[in-house]
């Protein structure tokens, strides 16, 4: 017992021991002997000599308040020379900082001055780092839970190893000066500069919002992405987005690693509100019209009628177009293919679609990008050139070439770019839905395309004998099942009952309490049951879609259900068709405006 | 000092001489104890030593039957005391704040970093003891008749101590700490009809917060310690209270005398409590008989016995929190980042348990099933009245409890082992090699 408790006491002691070292031997206490020391030895007057002997080792550090939080950088602890000139050519730490004329240091009788001082801006205003650490480890350390590692010069332990040259540098403590010269001729943040064209001119801005700049919605808020990300995760993000969020629909830019970097240096330096502004400008900025803030960055190009059709395939090939759809050997693969763009679609419905998407496609993810008419006009008179039809001649050929794309090499509708359109690209392997419509229906999506889906219509791209072998290539590989004879249904071709108010009502009615649990009280296909059917019920608010179906469809779909989906034969529920009429009616009056929805703000 | 005369007139001089022995005296009241009487005056006159008795049955001092986790716990306690209350001289409950008091407690504060370290550790380590000490009073039935109440004070000590560990967790307001309260407290609001309510009051918001930071704050340096601190004094009181602790009926009957043959044992009158109107403090001592008189039996003295072995338990508390502290340093993650959760968000280990569980079954995981246990631990001493097997390990009369214990004990360590090191990003089941 005695024995063990001697030896317990002896722990103790020991640990203390270390302990009290640790306390009180520190690093910084040698850099600064170390300096005290060396400056002694090179004052040359008595007072320098006086001056350096006075001193002895302390915490030494910086407040700085003028900057946005209040910081406190100890970093002159172990930098105890950084503001001495003498010191120029020693190692760190007793290293001094350089002078530059860049940074607005003058020379005055042979003496530099600085124009940031360190005692006004302490250090890690520009270098970011742990102001408050007093051990390497601590202060730029390699630590993985490191909030600011010193900008272009710390790199972190869990970051990917094939980033790690390319984070370094100078230039990304742009970044940092951006906080207060916001001006963009300022020669000084020439990468953050670059990096915010790159931002208008990659039509990043079309999904994310940065407060001032862009109102993007479809990805996130980079507004204060500079403060929540480190340069690791803004490179990775933007070179391989699916790293971070599998389930990521950003598109790989294939960016020059130039403007990759000037895109983090420019991402980093937003940090919400920056020491230049006020939170009154900054409240002007959001009230600023979100076109004109991309076309005072992008200069508009000039269009001349002549040149229209090359200005319009600049353009296209300038703006990160090709970073979603694809055209000719370019392929972002996200959306659709516009190489037969010309034969696909009139001109007057591509300038609709690219002022506002939804208006032609209701459900679309494209973004509206802030380009100027005239330069809609271009690219859609581009795009309508594209008329030189493919030359395909088996069914296979025509089904990898033109369909796989958005059906899927096994015609299961799970494509490359089926997860971004909405509806799904139809399941072709589905024998029950494949086999319950007419093969002249099925002939007729095909060359006349589904309206207000992406699905085109591919007559003036394959003739009729083309369009013939691609179904049977679709039916004969995917679907398999034979086909059986269809016995003509009983559905009238236009609706008895005539379009009235009451008739509609009746529709509403009937609606709400039978189809608004898959099709949603507002009919836009997202009621309470959507998300557990595949594929998902139709959006009956697609005025493009409701205006190009017939009468007899509609109520074929009603009365005998949509086999292989979740459509049931309401005629098995005891509905009439003069209920089914009234539905149609009601259907019908959701999409009416003079030629579309909601949506369709342009027509 | 002998003659008569000075005795009587001490001068000015000899008060001077006399000081310092004087004032070690005034300090230390006993001299080193040379004889039963001294060593009993040890214990009796002494604040803090006269919470022991004069003298503990030896069952009391064997190590392998306590293994000391009950004062082990206590012992860390204070060392959470004494490292909280230097702390708090450098703690704000602010959220712009808190971690930039981290940060300096890291880098410049002196011992900061141990300080922290030892809270840390200590803390864990807490609650791990604590544990182990239910165990320990478990499998040697040492809840039962007379010991009953005191084994519901010892759950509620536990559960106090889970609270004071949670609410510590927050104050650094890093990532680790914001993410681990956001899961806790939404463990927390699975409780039927008031699971949300219980959490806002809590959280003082919908989200975890500056409110949620300050009363966190509150509760951990005030209330819980102000509480758990009246509570180990009554769990103490109890045990002087229930004789002692626990020990095997067969302890008693059969003291180890080794008396000379012929010789005669003390003399002991066992006088019966007169039921008077008046009666002195005798008349409120349990059971209808008072021993007067010194009785042989299996008790020593407190003084230097237990005093040895409670000074060997607090060495070997401290060199361990001590070396664990400068071998690891307590853990801080990136400043709070409400949009940036990590992937997965674990609670503290204690309650991984539950969260493992809530991945099965929120209601049942997060309220139902650790419910049921405080329920059956607290009912326990009512429930099972035997009185056989108290005092021994594993007892063979016990079988049954002790098997439906360790399973219940199994159960939830699997369930934290797996929560703590088999799960990865979205919850989903890894191998952690």
């Amino acid at each position: 017992m005695r024995l063990a408790l001697a030896i317990g006491s002896f722990v103790i002691l020991v640990v203390h021991g270390v302990v009290f070292y640790n306390q009180f031997f520190h690093d910084w206490e040698r850099h600064q002997s170390a300096y005290f020391d060396q400056a002694r030895g090179l004052a040359k007057t008595d007072a320098e000599r006086a001056a350096i002997t006075g001193r002895s080792p302390r915490i030494e550090q910086i407040i700085v308040t003028n900057f946005g939080e209040t910081r406190v950088d100890r970093c002159t602890t172990c930098h105890v020379a950084s503001d001495d000139p003498r010191f120029e050519k020693y190692a760190h730490p007793l290293k001094s900082h350089p002078f530059s004329t860049a940074m607005g240091d003058v020379q005055k009788n042979g003496r530099w001055e600085r124009r940031h001082k360190f005692s006004d801006f302490g250090c890690t205003v520009c270098h970011d780092g742990q102001g408050r650490g007093l051990k390497p480890h601590y202060s730029h350390g390699e630590d993985h839970y490191w909030p600011d590692p010193m900008l272009g010069f710390v790199t972190q332990e869990p970051w990917r190893k094939e980033f790690l040259p390319k984070l370094k540098g100078k230039a990304y403590m742009e970044a940092n000066c951006a906080q207060c010269h916001t001006e963009s001729t300022f020669a000084g943040a020439a990468q953050v500069e670059r990096g915010r064209k790159l931002f208008f001119t990659s039509n990043c801005y079309g999904c994310h919002r940065i407060e001032g700049l862009s109102d993007g919605t479809l990805g996130p808020d980079l507004t204060q992405a500079g403060k929540k990300f480190k340069v690791d995760y803004l490179w990775e993000s933007i070179v391989d987005p699916r790293a971070n969020l599998a389930t990521s629909v950003m598109p790989q830019f294939k960016l020059s690693e130039g403007d990759v970097q000037a895109l983090v240096i420019f991402l980093k330096s937003r940090k919400g509100i920056n020491f230049a502004e006020t939170g009154l400008q900054q409240y002007r900025a959001r009230l600023q019209d979100a076109t004109a803030v991309v076309q005072a960055t992008i200069k508009p190009v000039a269009i001349t009628p002549a040149s229209m059709v090359q200005q319009g395939e600049k353009l296209l090939n300038d703006r990160a177009c090709l970073a979603c759809h694809k055209l000719g050997g370019k392929d972002g693969g996200i959306a659709p293919e516009l190489s037969y763009e010309g034969l696909l679609r009139a001109e007057p419905w591509l300038f609709d679609h690219f002022k506002n998407p939804h208006s032609t496609v209701p459900d679309s993810i494209m973004p509206t990008f802030r380009f100027t008419d005239d330069e809609f006009r271009a690219m859609s008179a581009y795009l309508a050139t594209l008329k030189a039809p493919p030359k395909l001649d088996t069914g296979a050929e025509i089904y990898q070439t033109l369909c796989q794309r958005c059906h899927g090499e096994k015609g299961d509708g799970q494509g490359m770019i089926a997860i971004y359109l909405d509806p799904y690209p139809r399941d072709l392997t589905k024998a029950s839905f494949m086999n319950s419509k007419t093969e002249a229906r099925l002939l007729d999506s095909i060359k006349n395309g589904v309206g207000g889906t992406s699905m085109p219509a591919w007559s003036k791209v394959l003739s009729d004998d083309q369009v013939k072998a691609v179904l049977s290539h679709v039916l004969t590989t995917f679907t398999k099942d034979k086909r059986r004879d269809l016995k003509p249904s009983k559905a009238p071709d236009t609706n008895p009952v005539m379009a009235s108010a009451a008739s509609t009502a009746r529709g509403e009615a009937t609606f709400v309490k039978r189809c608004a649990g898959c099709h949603g009280r507002k009919g836009d296909g997202k009621g309470p049951n959507a998300l557990d059917i595949l594929p998902r019920p139709r959006n009956l608010r697609n005025a493009w879609f409701v205006n190009s179906t017939s009468d007899r469809r509609l109520f074929e779909s009603i009365l005998y259900g949509v086999q292989g989906t979740a459509m049931p034969a309401w005629v098995d529920y005891g509905m009439t068709s003069n209920d089914v009429g009234d539905l149609v009616n009601f259907i019908r009056s959701m999409n009416q405006k003079p030629k579309g929805s909601q949506y369709a703000r342009s027509n | 000092m002998s003659t008569a005369t000075k005795k009587a007139e001490p001068s000015l001089m000899d008060a001077v001489k006399e000081f310092p022995g004087n004032v070690w005296s005034s300090l230390f009241r006993n001299p080193l104890p040379e004889n039963d009487a001294e060593r009993s005056a040890t214990s009796f006159t002494n604040f803090f030593l006269h919470i022991h008795p004069v003298k503990v049955h030896r069952n009391t001092l064997r190590a392998t039957y306590t293994f000391g986790l009950g004062v082990i716990s206590f012992f860390l306690f204070v060392i959470l005391v004494v490292t909280g209350i230097l702390l708090m001289f450098y703690y704000v409950p602010s959220t712009t704040q808190a971690y930039d008091r981290m940060l300096d407690l890291r880098g410049t504060v002196a011992f900061g970093t141990y300080l922290r370290n030892m809270h840390r550790w200590s803390a864990h380590g807490m609650v791990a003891v604590v544990f182990l000490h239910m165990c320990r009073v478990f499998f040697t039935g040492s809840y039962k008749r007379p010991r009953e109440f005191n084994w519901v004070l010892g759950v509620g000590l536990l559960l106090l101590t889970l609270l004071m560990s949670f609410t510590g967790y927050l104050l650094p307001w890093d990532q680790l700490a914001f993410w681990a309260i956001t899961v806790g407290a939404a463990i927390a609001s699975y409780a039927p009809l008031i699971g949300n309510e219980i959490r806002f009051l809590l959280l003082g918001d919908v989200n975890v917060g500056q409110e949620a930071l300050l009363r966190f704050y509150v509760l951990h340096v005030a209330v819980l310690p102000a509480v758990l601190t009246m509570m180990i004094a009554i769990h103490f009181w109890r045990i002087r209270k229930d004789g002692g602790l626990s020990r095997p009926p067969e302890a008693d009957s059969k003291p180890q005398l080794s008396m000379a043959p012929g010789e005669v044992a003390v003399t002991v009158r066992a006088v019966e409590a007169p039921n008077l109107r008046h009666y002195g403090l005798q008349g409120v001592v349990r059971g209808p008989l008072t021993k007067v008189g010194n009785i042989p039996d299996n008790s020593v003295f407190s003084w230097p016995n237990l005093l040895r072995a409670e000074l060997f338990a607090f060495v070997v508390t401290l060199a361990a929190i001590l070396v664990l502290s400068i071998l690891f340093d307590a853990p801080l993650e990136e400043p709070v980042n409400i949009m940036h959760p990590p992937n997965p968000a674990k609670a503290p280990w204690y309650f991984l348990g539950l969260q493992e569980m809530v991945s099965y079954s929120a209601f049942w995981g997060g309220v139902g099933v650790p419910g049921v246990f405080v329920v059956l631990l607290l009912l326990l001493p009512y429930v099972d009245r035997s009185t056989k097997g108290v005092g021994v390990w594993f007892s063979r009369e016990r079988l049954l409890a002790n098997t439906t214990f360790i399973t219940f004990v199994f159960f939830n360590l699997v369930m934290i082992i797996i929560g703590t090191f088999l799960r990865g990003p979205n919850w989903a089941f890894v191998w952690p090699w």
